[in-house]
């Protein structure tokens, strides 16, 4: 559980530096019926990296040390998420505008503090560097499947989660490249079919007639479009010394 | 990984009526069994101990089995073997979907039945 004075350092570089694109962030339309205030609060503190990390030691027990997640899908990967997007799920699963019965507890006060750990936290998880191999769909490029998933994400998904899956940190859209294909999957669907009550309505309406296979094809896609290298671990075997 | 016992003695009786060997057969099964069970258990005592971390159990049961994170979470250290193996079977196909279990079932993916023995089985050893 020791970090070196130069990570401290630069985290607290890094956390100034983001502190400023997150009092920019924009929720728009999407903002009244699902933004809590909880957000606007902690997207407003200064965070404090280093009790971040003391936070996310309850999160590591599931999202594991690296914040990778499973690549089952079971648990997400949160290393390299936008601190907006991270700040706005937590404050919904705990104001029950997202259900997650599994992470609900966690998400407490009583478990991991006020909008202040928020906003703490999630400086500390943007911060982690992505699992190099995600979970992946089953289509290798070249194949049709992978070549329509494509086509799809293009015609579809790109004008919000831009041309590689990177998301928009003022718009709250996630980064959804290096993200675990079953997870994504699930997500979809329940966005879809309208079980996640959090979710963006014009994305309901965007993907309202996908068939499953759509919703496969083009998950697959995007599970594939590589991660830029600085954002990644140096390999799967990679163990955040943060935690022992 | 080993055989089942159960198994394990029902192929063995089957073959000792076909070849009439029932003696020879029945001290062999008698030995295969007692050395899995002693293998077995040495087995299953690291494994789910491994398990009960690698699998995330202990993120809502915690550590030690009987700190659960929330108070109305079961403590399931020393709790019965049988038990708590068909709530976790019964949880994973939505049998049982009453009380808290919304909370499990998304995790029980991470987890076969051989898995949820060696689970069950560990966790009643456990004070």
């Amino acid at each position: 559980m020791s970090v070196k004075p130069v990570i401290i350092g630069l985290a607290a570089a890094v956390a100034i530096g983001l502190s400023f694109s997150v009092t920019a962030a924009d929720t728009s339309s999407w903002k009244e019926k699902t933004v809590s205030g909880e957000t606007d609060e902690a997207m407003h503190l200064e965070p404090d990296y280093e009790n971040g990390r003391d936070v996310y030691e309850v999160c590591s027990a599931c999202h594991m040390p690296e914040g990778w997640g499973f690549t089952d899908g079971t648990f997400p990967q949160l290393a390299g998420q936008h601190r907006p997007v991270l700040i706005k799920q937590l404050a919904d699963i705990r104001a029950l505008n997202r259900d997650n019965p599994t992470m609900y507890p966690f998400a407490l006060p009583e478990s991991i503090g006020d909008a202040q750990a928020l906003a703490d936290v999630t400086a500390y998880i943007a911060k982690l560097k992505m699992n190099p191999e995600n979970g992946k769909g089953e289509w290798a490029e070249g194949t049709p499947e992978f070549e329509q998933g494509k086509k799809l994400y293009a015609d579809n998904c790109v004008r919000c989660h831009g041309d590689h899956g990177e998301g928009n940190v003022e718009k709250f859209y996630p980064r959804i490249e290096g993200q675990h294909y079953a997870y994504m999957l699930r997500q979809f669907e329940w966005i879809r079919d309208g079980k996640r009550r959090n979710a963006n309505p014009d994305m309901v309406e965007q993907i309202k007639n996908f068939t499953d296979k759509d919703m496969k094809m083009v998950i697959n896609y995007i599970s594939r479009v590589p991660v830029k290298k600085e954002d990644l671990a140096p390999s799967a075997d990679w163990k955040n010394p943060d935690f022992d | 990984m080993l055989e089942p016992l159960p198994f394990c003695m029902l192929s063995n009786l089957q073959c000792c009526e076909v070849f009439n060997m029932r003696k020879i057969v029945t001290f062999a099964v008698a030995v295969t069994a007692m050395a899995s069970m002693m293998v077995g258990s040495a087995v299953s005592a690291a494994d789910g101990a491994a398990l009960f971390k690698a699998k995330t159990c202990w993120s809502c049961h915690g550590k030690d089995a009987k700190t659960p994170l929330m108070p109305f979470y079961p403590s399931l250290a020393g709790q019965n073997a049988d038990y708590m193996y068909n709530q976790m079977v019964d949880i994973k196909s939505g049998a049982r979907s009453n009380g808290q279990t919304a909370a499990m079932k998304g995790v029980m993916g991470l987890v076969n039945e051989a898995e949820m023995r060696t689970l069950a089985d560990w966790l009643a050893t456990l004070n």
